[in-house]
């Protein structure tokens, strides 16, 4: 049960991160990359490692993209 | 200009001397550990029964590997000193939108509840999964949330000053009371009983580290947060 449970989140997150990939606007992308992150949330809690899971709840689903945002605003209005 | 004439040979030559150093400094002392730095895996999981610390990772983050966390959070501060460097010449921009009233409210909500869990993350790291990096950075989304609801809030940068300094000299402090006391970089002193384990205070300066940790990322990752959001174009 935990298995296909796993390899539903796996297939999840490589759809997710490819269709980051192929986002035309980079906001979408950020987003999407939010995705990536709240999916390896659940991996790594199941794969017992409950420290990396805080960890990328807080900062690579949370704080890492809100810079990012901030970053592409940034660049938008220096172009 | 041609690169070679902005990079003199006498330059070129003490790179290159120095490097030569470097790599013969390191050969030497990597040839010479100390078998009791060579441990890791489960040797470290014996020895962590000795701290008293319920989080077996905590031990090894703070206490074996905690001169690496001392570099660790040094790196943080560079990138936050980097982002203030880039971004602090620009004016305070003026920000334009008004913040829904709802937002408004619910970050007025909110923002207690969530630094009263970065504090309990912060705290209990030696008891349970989290500790001061998850803890800081929670407590920095927290006012990042007061940004965004609020035009007016600023943390005040002497407040930001005040707690990054008190905590990095605090850790190195409490470092090298252990190496005047037990020969050993961040020896733990104060009493780690292990029948204490489990209990809130329990693992002697491994919790204190941990909250200083903490202190330090939250102020970190706060003035990140608030050069990007204030300083740059108005919005």
């Amino acid at each position: 049960m935990i298995g296909f449970i796993v390899l539903l989140i796996f297939v999840g997150i490589i759809i997710v991160a490819f269709s980051a990939i192929i986002q035309s606007s980079l906001a979408d992308s950020i987003i999407l990359f939010m995705g990536v992150g709240l999916g390896s949330v659940v991996l790594f809690f199941i794969f017992k490692a409950p420290d990396v899971a805080l960890t990328e709840a807080v900062i690579g689903a949370g704080i890492s993209s809100l810079i990012f945002l901030m970053a592409l605003k940034h660049l938008k209005a220096q172009v | 200009m041609s690169i070679k004439r902005s990079l003199p040979t006498a330059t070129l030559s003490g790179f290159a001397l120095s490097a030569v150093l470097i790599l013969t400094f390191l050969k030497i002392l990597l040839q010479n550990i100390p078998t009791s730095m060579q441990r890791a895996g489960d040797s470290l999981l014996t020895l962590n029964a000795n701290e008293g610390v319920a989080n077996a990772v905590t031990t090894v983050v703070v206490y074996f590997r905690g001169f690496d966390t001392l570099g660790e959070i040094a790196v943080l501060f560079i990138a936050s000193l980097g982002i203030g460097l880039m971004l602090g010449e620009n004016e305070r921009c003026v920000i334009k939108a008004q913040s829904n009233f709802m937002l408004h409210t619910a970050a007025q909500l909110l923002f207690p509840i969530i630094t009263l869990y970065g504090i309990y993350v912060m705290s209990y790291g030696h008891l349970s999964p989290g500790g001061g990096f998850q803890g800081g950075v929670i407590v920095a989304s927290g006012v990042l949330l007061l940004l965004i609801s609020h035009r007016d809030f600023e943390v005040p940068h002497s407040f930001i000053v005040t707690l990054e300094t008190f905590a990095g000299v605090a850790y190195v402090l409490i470092g090298l009371i252990g190496l005047f006391t037990l020969d050993v970089f961040l020896g733990n002193f104060l009493p780690h009983d292990v029948r204490q384990m489990g209990m809130l205070l329990s693992g002697g300066i491994i919790p204190i580290i941990y909250i200083i940790v903490g202190i330090k990322v939250g102020s970190e990752m706060s003035m990140i947060v608030q050069n990007l959001i204030k300083r740059g174009d108005d919005v």
